[in-house]
């Protein structure tokens, strides 16, 4: 028995049956993943048919937290949702924050795993004792911070926690999200769309059992050590004014803020939509995950509207990306999709892709049923935004992503989404960020930062870069040498945060968890030895695991790339200026490292 | 007493979570005696603790369990508690909620409150001067029939649309 940590149990639930059954976590089975992203992963690579419908009930959606979730340890706020994506048909997974996951951990579920599909919109209430099949066909429509609401209400307690989908999911908008705590986000990768395909609603958690920890003092020392590194830390300022919009700067000053579609990384109007504007202009107050001092999430008002957020890749989807430069037309975007619950990368990679294919002709409005628009074209956007989350008209089409869009055009056309494995790209130009370039290539759900978030590569430390990465060159983000090692140990500690579960804004970017500290916050935690080889082991292994599930899933060595543009392409103005990706060069030294033949 | 200001609150539970781990080394909200809520629909979060109000609905307690300390405290005996939740009902903001046979309300950790300590933001202070806290007469009208967790909801909002008209004045 998991007596630390873990609530020791998981929870299945069949919606076709109605019926859920709880068993015993496996000690022997959990060790080796930890929890969260790991532990869903490993859960998916033994019971998923790779060959299931994403959106079909035989798909598996799991949510999952870690064993330290929702305890002392600062910032230990995530939950992962896991399934087969629908958009990109490989692994598909997403995080978030804010409150549910500490809520969940206090119904002793390490571990929930949803198959099945519901005859009538249901959503699941979660206590220790197991789930209550709630119909709700009277939510169909509801926007998030509604169906909490509703829920609370219903139950007449305001301590339930609920993660729900919008009306995106409902459409099965395959880049729809699930929204927790009216603005924290599993936005990637579609995981509403398979909620909204198993007429799943909303998962609602309300827990009263207790957290233990092996060792309380020892673990509370590890922690204060941690909140001491983060206190004290050289952007604590930065990121507690601005949280991750602080970006909108930082990426402008060197270079690689995607401007117009990726066309340009210099935005010339960027203080009018910078972090500094936000937090100056239009910032009422911090908000926070659970138990978190960094505090990086802000409220804000603008007249006619007000919401948490945005985060830096939601603000810069809706600026910079689609030559946009009115600030507030941005929040109203961010408040809207995330209430829609739809993604905001995704949404602005097929708009963006249609403006840059419609402006280079390769796209004609006949194409689209008429649509024709441009950069900047604020009712435009906010129509065509509104027709995808209903896939009303030519939304429909839009509503299945930008790389299936493509799919009916000309190769010119095709080669300018930007995506890696179907997923759409974040915001940050790689070919000025070299080790990020490496990430998006081989991260195991697509273009994606956070698998690795190298964001080691920015900080200049080239001491410290010939320690860890053996070449001072890993801290030079303009150069390809030492990447796949910083990516190989970034992968990691990423992979560690997210099986924690905490935030890797903290455990990552301001390089706050290594393999000493956590193998203690592990220990003390737990009660289950971790010695730091064993993690450097298993998170080795896990990174295989990923691998060896997507090559299940059909993905070759050829999908390890980057867009023709920033391997071709160089940029033409600012610090980045004339720079380009040698992809090729790193994969084959990544995948060299993994000792991956195929 | 312990005195809030939501104006700084950012939802963490900071307060909450380590309020409940010193009492009992686990964590778990509902061994806290501040209960934290965050109302997503409107951005207010903020701590709900007992005010040390003027009327001390408490007291009303039939077996004599609970008394007020020198510092304006709730002291609950819980020897002779019964368990019967009259104090329970009698709060109208729910700063005093049982479970599993226990009473929870703030004492004030004996002075030196674990809450304040862990409060990054200064959203919560101690005024050990301060013994008698604000009349909660208005509020005990409105929460008949409700749940601790209703009523923190009630008196949270309340508090949270005076703070939101700060927000919307043009200089703030």
């Amino acid at each position: 028995m998991l007596k630390y940590g873990y609530g020791g149990r998981i929870l299945r639930v069949d919606l076709t049956q109605r019926k859920y059954s709880i068993e015993d976590l496996d000690p022997s089975w959990v060790r080796p993943v930890i929890g969260g992203r790991a532990a869903n992963t490993k859960r998916l690579f033994e019971e998923l048919d790779p060959g299931c419908d994403p959106l079909g009930p035989d798909n598996i959606l799991i949510f999952g937290i870690g064993p330290l979730t929702g305890s002392l340890l600062t910032a230990s706020a995530y939950y992962t949702v896991t399934a087969k994506s629908p958009l990109t048909g490989i692994l598909g997974d997403s995080a978030a924050g804010g409150q549910f996951a500490a809520e969940m951990k206090l119904t002793g579920f390490d571990q929930v795993i949803i198959t099945g599909k519901a005859d009538t919109l249901v959503y699941l209430l979660i206590t220790e004792s197991g789930v209550e099949f709630v119909d709700c066909p009277e939510y169909k429509g509801k926007i998030i911070t509604e169906t909490t609401e509703a829920i609370r209400r219903e139950r007449n307690d305001y301590s339930i926690q609920v993660a729900a989908i919008g009306p995106a999911g409902e459409n099965l908008v395959l880049f729809s999200s699930i929204v927790s705590s009216g603005n924290r986000v599993n936005g990637r990768a579609g995981m509403g769309a398979v909620m909204g395909s198993k007429n799943l609603k909303a998962v609602a958690v309300m827990g009263s059992l207790s957290l233990d920890v092996a060792d309380p003092l020892a673990f509370l020392s590890e922690v204060e050590k941690i909140d001491k590194a983060i206190l004290s830390h050289d952007e604590y300022q930065k990121r507690y004014q601005m949280g991750t919009t602080m970006l909108m700067k930082d990426l402008n000053n060197i270079g690689i803020l995607p401007t117009r579609h990726f066309q340009e990384g210099v935005c010339k109007y960027v203080d009018e939509i910078s972090g500094q504007k936000l937090a100056r202009t239009y910032k009422v107050k911090n908000k926070s995950c659970f138990n978190c001092n960094v505090h990086c999430s802000r409220y804000y008002m603008v007249d006619d509207h007000e919401a948490e957020g945005p985060e830096f890749e939601t603000l810069c989807s809706f600026t910079s990306r689609l030559g946009n430069r009115d600030l507030p037309f941005a929040l109203e975007m961010s408040q809207y999709l995330n209430q829609m619950g739809m993604d905001s990368l995704s949404t602005a990679e097929v708009i963006g892709w249609i403006m840059e294919c419609q402006e280079k002709g390769l796209v004609r409005p006949d194409d689209l049923d008429g649509l024709s628009i441009t950069w900047g074209e604020k009712e435009k956007i906010r129509e065509v935004v509104d027709m995808i989350v209903f896939r009303r008209g030519i939304g429909d089409r839009l509503a299945n992503g930008a790389t299936k869009l493509s799919e009916g055009f000309s190769k010119e056309a095709k080669k300018l989404v930007m995506q890696v494995k179907g997923l759409d790209m974040i915001c940050g130009d790689p070919r000025g960020i070299k080790a990020y370039g490496l990430t998006y290539a081989v991260a195991s759900r697509g273009a994606d930062h956070l698998r690795a978030e190298p964001y080691f590569e920015l900080t200049n430390r080239k001491e410290e870069a010939k320690k860890r990465f053996g070449t001072e060159k890993a801290a030079d983000r303009l150069l390809e040498e030492g990447k796949a090692a910083l990516v190989t140990y970034s992968e990691k500690i990423a992979l560690i945060t997210d099986s924690l579960t905490m935030c890797k804004n903290v455990g990552l970017c301001m390089d706050i968890l290594n393999f000493e500290n956590v193998s203690s916050l592990l220990r003390y935690g737990t009660g289950v030895d971790y010695s730091p080889d064993y993690l450097r082991k298993i998170t080795a292994d896990l990174i295989d695991l990923e691998h060896e599930l997507n090559k299940k899933l059909g993905v070759n060595r050829e999908d390890d790339t980057l867009p023709e543009r920033f391997q071709n392409e160089p940029l033409t103005e600012g610090p980045t200026k004339g720079s380009t990706v040698d992809i090729k060069r790193m994969v084959d030294e990544y995948r060299k490292i993994h000792k991956w033949e195929d | 007493m312990i005195k809030v200001d939501i104006s700084k609150c950012t939802g963490c539970k900071k307060c909450e979570t380590i309020c409940a781990f010193f009492r009992s080394g686990k964590v778990n909200r509902r061994l806290a005696r501040m209960k934290v809520l965050n109302l997503y629909e409107t951005g207010v979060d903020g701590p709900v603790v007992c005010l040390q109000c003027q009327e001390r609905y408490c007291l009303s307690c039939p077996e004599d369990a609970i008394k007020v300390g020198s510092y304006g405290q709730i002291i609950v005996s819980q020897t002779r508690c019964t368990l019967c939740g009259v104090c329970e009902k009698a709060c109208p903001i729910g700063a005093i909620e049982m479970f599993k046979e226990i009473v929870f309300v703030c004492d004030l950790c004996g002075g030196r409150p674990k809450c304040v300590e862990a409060c990054t933001e200064g959203a919560i202070a101690y005024e050990p001067g301060e013994k008698e806290g604000p009349s909660l007469a208005a509020f005990k009208k409105e929460t008949k029939k409700m749940n601790p967790s209703q009523k923190r909801q009630l008196y949270l909002k309340k508090l949270g649309s005076e703070l939101r008209e700060i927000w919307r004045r043009p200089d703030a």
